[in-house]
């Protein structure tokens, strides 16, 4: 406990210093606020840990900073919510976890003290569980104590243990940074946490990617060693499948289309009606196709198509395939015993899918002399190497196959396939429609007014420390500006700086850096080589024409500012959290870029910063206005976030650097703790020398 | 105009009565008619309900403007006046018969609705009466049981009343006696004796599946048309297998019967299915029965009560979450653990060595092991981790075996192990834990108790001698989930634990939920929902079997059971029936056209079922709940219904 109040006390300290350089004496910081940052750091610090920061390509470094940025802010603007008695609870531990097993899954420290009421213990890493726990129990109560002195409604009171304990569940949150292999061979990585299901991470990479969104989009895994693969259901948590993971494991996440992945809504009679002549089939109207599915997926059960025909088993541990006429039920594979007929009672169940998932065998007449290469296997997830308890079966053809691998996914999911498909469609309207939208007016409008609403929809956002939200449609919360501001704000403060003043040079490079950052929008806009064009025109934007002014005007409310300030205070938390002291500012201070954008006056920002508390919904405006201002736009807006925006800037700057997604490491690498720091600056100078 | 006699028996005066004789005119019409009867009997009373019946045609006159002249009555037609609504028994989907008061005038269709009214049961289009089997048996016994539900005595008026009372329809509020016919009806009955399912009719194979179709009344003719009397017993059940718009808010009853008719297709094995599935199926009715025991109170609450409740209980959750967070938290710091000397063997090739016993700690969904009580405090020599593992029992009550078989996956494949344990007592909760922990879900769960009561309960059942019949009412013969084919296959021994296994995945649904889980399983059976007839398709030689499903027909081969063909409602251009040679004629889309005649059941069945799915299609969620009647008939009524 002392190391820890000592901790504090330090940041305390390096906090105010940081106020001070930067002129703001308005609000002081107060005591509850300071105890956010530190929460923030310790995050963002065991977040990092994750992987050494050498590893990473730089573009994957931006990449990641500008998911801890979102994640950071993400909590700071939860943390505002609450009042100043809370935060203490959850003053982050610096305390690092050990290594991760296998995975390079890192706990949050703070996360692993109270396990909240709601949330079952198991559900956490086994690793925190014992040394945290108590510490945190002691700050806990006392802050409880304090704010019932300052306020005493009861209500409050007990809203705020309400937040506190769904902050400590958030803190718990396991997070994990995934390298995602794109369709071209390049990678990107993310931070994935734990109650994200595979679509969230989808829209997530649909953002940062240029792709059209169609419903084909999805993840898979591969494991090379079994030579298996397997498209996620857009429902499933990510992060649960790669735990499974061994920690040399050569797996890879795969970003691509896969046209099997809803094709049974889009030809229901392929797989419905696949006993009828090719012609009937061929012919089907759409609107039978719409029967056909609706039937189906629509009633109060679901209907697995009935599926039977020989197929080859692997013998167990031979390296013979034997014939067996299998049938497809909607509670599992069965085989018809020899001599024995097809009806129900004489089937011999060959597996229920509670417990396997269906992988996609590659090249088996190769590995495993199997009669054809169109394989598939059945296996518990966890299973990673071989085993006599995976199944391999065989099929005549790739269309058979195809079959019994969609057959068996809606016997396993049901429903959820059919929802999942549903709120891919949706999606994919809504860009497609958007992005004929936003085209249109980003011709017209060459600047790009109002970022705001840019943070609204910032996908990164959830990806970090949001609960995974159903994928809404981008229109729709383009319609609501204000709230979803703060997850934004740090990756739109990243791209600001570097665009205009600093690199001029490689212009579709930073769209596509940037295209991460921004939200749905860049999606839309690829293409914009110019820095200021390259801001995705926020939504706001496009909805009300007069994107300029709004911005300017959320500017002078002081809200905005804060917003842009939190995202510092992560990255010197690095440095506490890893042992190292909080000078990381001053070294990690290249600001240079804030600096050339030309703007007016650094000062104000410090104190929003400090007290985020206060308005979180402003959040997003800051950013935007760089970029205007980088782009020539009026300067009026106070640059509040100068100071603070050079720590981050200077991240943002290096990326600048054209993204040469070269390597292809296993994404989860997990390298120890090492000093978090160091390994930051090393990864820093790094790039520096590059530029 | 002439007057003539006419004589019309009245029902009422008992049947030695002689007939009353009217001095009528032809011109005069059939409301007058029952004017002067009723003047004539000198009997005061209500005759409302009341109509004329002519037997010898065997149609009712209920139009009262008619003539006698239109109606094409002469002197020596013989007329009875009697009461529309009779006396019914019905036997219900759960088995039990309820007497009740049923319109014997109108078509079947409108009786149906007006049962289901009563019975209130949503969506009466999807069911309607049949003529039950005929039992061999002597019934004294069961007549003596049926007699304990009646409905004939209330006001057939008062059943248009939708409002709720105490949570049911305020015609079931009026008295013990009907409020006992209402629990009847919303809960489903407990498991019947394994002996009593042996007992009943069970089809064999297709054609007996097939005659009982045929046993189904013509919805556009009135139950007196088809030879009813009062008194006689019919079945209600389901007859259309897609059931619109279930919502279990509101489909207490429809629900429960639906459940119990699944349940007995299931038994009596008028639908086949697997083993696996049948003890899944087992496994539920098991879950049902226990929580029908347990809960038969919130089945009574209405459910403006019930939401009320809950919204109430709600928020003491939420008060007193927030204000013992804190607690909460600390509780949870100091998580359950279960800690004891367990024995340990894990199988690997090649080596026989068997149980060793170790202090075994179970904590956070996994399981250490330390050499002895007081090491555990250092490392343990093996920490298993069982989330996504597999927990199964093995167990020999009788032999004193209580053994955990656990599999748990690896990277490198599944490891085999076993704990043993060394009593029931310490059996239960380790095997409780396992099962939870293998969810991802700690000791800390709600869960965990009610887990260890119901792996206890299993252990009784397997426990019971056939000697000492507990009361327990948990204990239950696990014969009688299952159907006959299974209860000869499989001790009751045998049975119990792999039902337990399967009651693992449902043992956390609610009793509404676990219906619904019920339903679902039996309607993704493939053969589910599928009617058998055999007919004989034109130009063929043989009988066949005609497979009328909701959204196709089938044609089935009768010795081999292989399905020949099938035609989906869907392409379907028209059918037709020729009344005279009795053949439905149906093309399809592509001019694809066939014909059959029907031997097992009338073509009209046919003709009703093909006509009823269609109806049914029609349906949808956006239009308003008022039937179409009209649409029904003139797609199920042929001929008659012009």
């Amino acid at each position: 406990m002392d190391d820890i109040d000592a901790m504090f006390s330090d940041l305390l300290g390096e906090m105010d210093l940081l106020t001070q350089s930067l002129g703001v004496e308005t609000l002081p910081p107060e005591p509850p606020s300071s105890s956010s940052r530190e929460m923030n750091f310790s995050m963002g610090f065991a977040d990092m840990n994750v992987e050494s920061l050498n590893e990473l390509e730089e573009n994957d470094l931006d990449a990641l900073m500008a998911d801890l940025m979102a994640d950071l802010n993400d909590t700071e603007e939860k943390l505002a919510a609450e009042l100043g008695g809370k935060k203490e609870a959850e003053a982050p531990h610096p305390d690092l976890p050990p290594a991760s097993h296998g995975l390079s899954f890192y706990p949050v420290p703070s996360l692993s003290t109270p396990t909240s009421p709601e949330r079952g213990p198991n559900t956490f890493s086994a690793p925190l569980a014992d040394s945290p726990a108590p510490i945190h129990s002691p700050p806990t109560l006392p802050q409880h104590a304090k704010p019932s002195k300052e306020e005493i409604e009861a209500q409050m009171k007990a809203d705020k243990i309400k937040l506190a304990l769904e902050k400590l569940k958030e803190a718990k949150v396991k997070k994990l940074v995934v390298k995602v292999v794109m369709h071209d061979g390049s990678s990107k990585t993310l931070m994935v946490d734990e109650r994200q299901t595979v679509r969230d991470v989808l829209d997530n990479l649909f953002e940062k990617t240029h792709c059209d969104c169609n419903v084909d989009w999805s993840l898979s895994e591969t494991n090379p060693e079994l030579q298996l693969e397997r498209g996620f259901e857009d429902h499933e948590n990510l992060v649960d499948p790669l735990s499974a993971w061994t920690r040399d494991s050569e797996n890879k996440v795969i970003f691509q289309e896969r046209p099997d992945k809803y094709e049974v809504f889009k030809n229901p009679q392929n797989f419905y009606l696949w006993k009828k002549d090719k012609k009937t089939i061929k012919d089907m109207k759409d609107r039978d196709k719409e029967l056909l599915v609706e039937e189906n997926f629509c009633g109060t059960s679901i209907i697995v198509p009935d599926l039977e025909g020989v197929l080859y088993l692997r013998e167990d541990g031979k390296k013979s395939w034997k014939q067996r006429l299998f049938l497809l039920r909607a509670s599992g594979i069965y085989y018809v015993p020899k001599g024995k007929s097809k009806t129900s009672r004489d089937l011999v169940c060959f597996v229920q899918f509670d417990n396997v998932n269906v992988y996609y065998g590659k090249e088996f007449k190769n590995k495993y002399k199997a009669p054809t290469d169109f394989c598939f296997v059945l296996k518990h997830p966890q299973i990673q190497k071989e085993s006599q308890y995976i199944k391999y079966l065989c099929c005549d053809d790739a269309w058979t196959m195809n079959l019994w691998v969609t057959g068996i996914r809606i016997a396993k999911y049901g429903k959820s396939l059919y929802e999942n498909y549903k709120t891919s469609m949706k999606k994919a309207a809504v860009t497609t429609a958007w992005t004929n939208r936003t085209a249109a007016t980003a011709a017209t409008t060459s600047i790009p007014s109002t970022p705001s609403p840019t943070t609204k929809a910032k996908a990164s956002g959830q990806a970090n420390g949001h609960a995974p939200q159903p994928p809404a449609e981008p229109v729709a919360k383009v319609g609501n500006a204000p709230p979803p501001p703060p997850p934004l704000l740090p990756t739109q403060i990243l791209p600001p700086p570097p665009p205009d003043p600093v690199l001029p040079p490689p212009p579709p490079p930073l769209a596509t850096k940037r295209s991460p950052p921004a939200t749905s929008v860049s999606r839309q806009l690829p293409s914009l080589p110019t820095l200021p064009t390259s801001f995705p025109p926020s939504p706001t934007s496009m909805a009300n024409l007069p994107p300029p002014p709004p911005s300017l005007s959320q500017d002078d409310s002081s809200e905005s500012p804060p917003d842009f300030l939190p995202p510092p205070p992560p990255t010197l938390g690095f440095g506490p959290g890893a042992g190292s002291l909080p000078p990381p500012p001053p070294v990690s201070l290249p600001p240079p870029p804030p600096p050339d954008p030309g703007f007016p006056l650094p000062p104000p920002p410090p104190d929003p910063a400090f007290c985020p508390v206060t308005n979180r919904g402003s959040l997003p405006a800051p950013p935007p206005r760089q970029s205007y201002i980088g782009a020539g736009a009026p300067p009026p807006p106070p640059p509040p976030p100068p100071a603070s925006a050079g720590l981050q800037s200077t991240p943002s700057v290096r990326r600048t650097g054209p993204p040469p997604p070269k390597r292809t490491t296993p994404p989860l690498a997990a390298p120890g703790g090492g000093d978090f720091m160091s390994e930051l600056a090393k990864a820093m100078a790094k790039k520096r020398g590059n530029q | 105009m002439a007057a003539w006699d006419l004589s019309v028996t009245m029902e009422d005066l008992g049947a030695d009565a002689p007939p009353i004789t009217v001095s009528v005119t032809s011109d005069l019409h059939i409301g007058g008619v029952i004017l002067k009867l009723v003047e004539k009997s000198q009997v005061k009373r209500d005759w409302s309900d009341h109509a004329l019946w002519w037997e010898q045609k065997q149609q009712w006159l209920l139009r009262t403007a008619w003539t006698l002249e239109k109606c094409g009555i002469q002197a020596d037609a013989g007329l009875i006046f009697m009461a529309q609504h009779k006396s019914l028994r019905l036997g219900l989907p759960n088995g039990l018969t309820l007497r009740l008061r049923a319109c014997f005038s109108g078509p079947v269709f409108r009786t149906v609705l007006g049962i289901c009214k009563m019975l209130n049961i949503r969506r009466p289009e999807e069911l309607s009466l049949l003529r039950p089997v005929e039992e061999k048996k002597k019934k004294k016994d069961k007549d003596l049981s049926e007699e304990q539900y009646d409905l004939t005595e209330v006001p057939l008026i008062s059943v248009s009343r939708p409002c709720l009372y105490n949570g049911m329809p305020a015609h079931f509020a009026d008295s013990l006696k009907t409020e006992k016919v209402y629990k009847m009806l919303s809960v489903s009955q407990p498991a019947p004796a394994p002996e009593a399912i042996a007992k009943l009719y069970r089809p064999a194979s297709v054609v007996d599946k097939a005659h009982i179709h045929s046993r189904w009344l013509d919805s556009s003719r009135s139950l007196m048309q088809q030879g009813v009397q009062e008194n006689d017993r019919l079945w209600l059940r389901f007859k259309y297998y897609c059931f619109h718009d279930l919502e279990p808010k509101y489909d207490v009853v429809r629900l429960t019967q639906m459940y119990e008719q699944a349940r007995w297709a299931i038994l009596l094995e008028d639908i086949d299915c697997t083993e696996e599935e049948m003890l899944l199926f087992g496994a539920i009715q098991y879950h049902i029965n226990k929580l029908s025991l347990s809960e038969p109170q919130t089945m009574t609450s209405s459910p403006a009560m019930d939401d009320l409740d809950s919204a109430l209980q709600g928020l003491e959750v939420k008060l007193d979450g927030a204000e013992s967070s804190p607690q909460d938290m600390l509780e949870n710091l100091t998580a359950p653990e279960l800690n004891d000397y367990l024995k340990i063997f894990r199988p690997k090739r090649l080596t026989l060595k068997g149980y060793k016993q170790y202090w075994f700690k179970f904590k956070d969904a996994s399981i250490s092991y330390y050499k002895s009580k007081e090491e555990s405090l250092g490392e343990p020599i093996q920490q298993i981790n069982l989330k996504g593992c597999e927990a199964a029992p093995d167990v020999n009550v009788a032999g004193q075996k209580f053994c955990i078989k656990l599999l748990i996956p690896a990277p490198e494949g599944m490891n085999e192990v076993y704990l043993r344990c060394e009593h029931e007592e310490q059996y239960s909760r380790w095997m409780a834990a396992c099962r939870l922990a293998s969810k991802g879900k700690s000791l800390a769960d709600r869960l965990f108790q009610s887990e260890v009561q119901s792996i206890h309960s299993f252990l009784a059942m397997q426990q019971t001698n056939p000697n000492t019949h507990t009361d327990d009412s948990m204990s239950i013969n696990t014969h009688s989930l299952v159907s006959p084919r299974y209860s000869k296959k499989y001790k009751v021994k045998q049975l119990t634990p792999r039902i337990l296994e399967a009651y693992q995945n449902v043992a956390q649904l609610s009793l509404t939920d676990a219906l619904l889980r019920f339903l679902q399983i039996w309607q993704a059976l493939p053969d589910f929902g599928i009617s058998f007839v055999v007919v004989r398709f034109k130009g063929s030689r043989k009988d066949e079997v005609l497979g009328i499903a909701p959204n196709r027909l089938i044609r089935i081969d009768l010795g081999v059971g292989d399905v020949v063909k099938t035609w989906r409602y869907n392409n379907m251009r028209q059918w037709n029936v020729n009344w005279d040679i009795r053949q439905v004629a149906i093309e399809f889309d592509g001019n694809v056209n066939m014909a059959f005649s029907c031997v097992t059941a009338d073509c009209k069945i046919v003709h009703e079922f093909i006509g009823g799915y269609i109806f049914m299609s029609t349906r949808s969620r956006e239009q308003s709940d008022t039937l179409n009647e009209e649409l029904f008939h003139k797609l199920t009524g042929g001929h008659e219904a012009l």
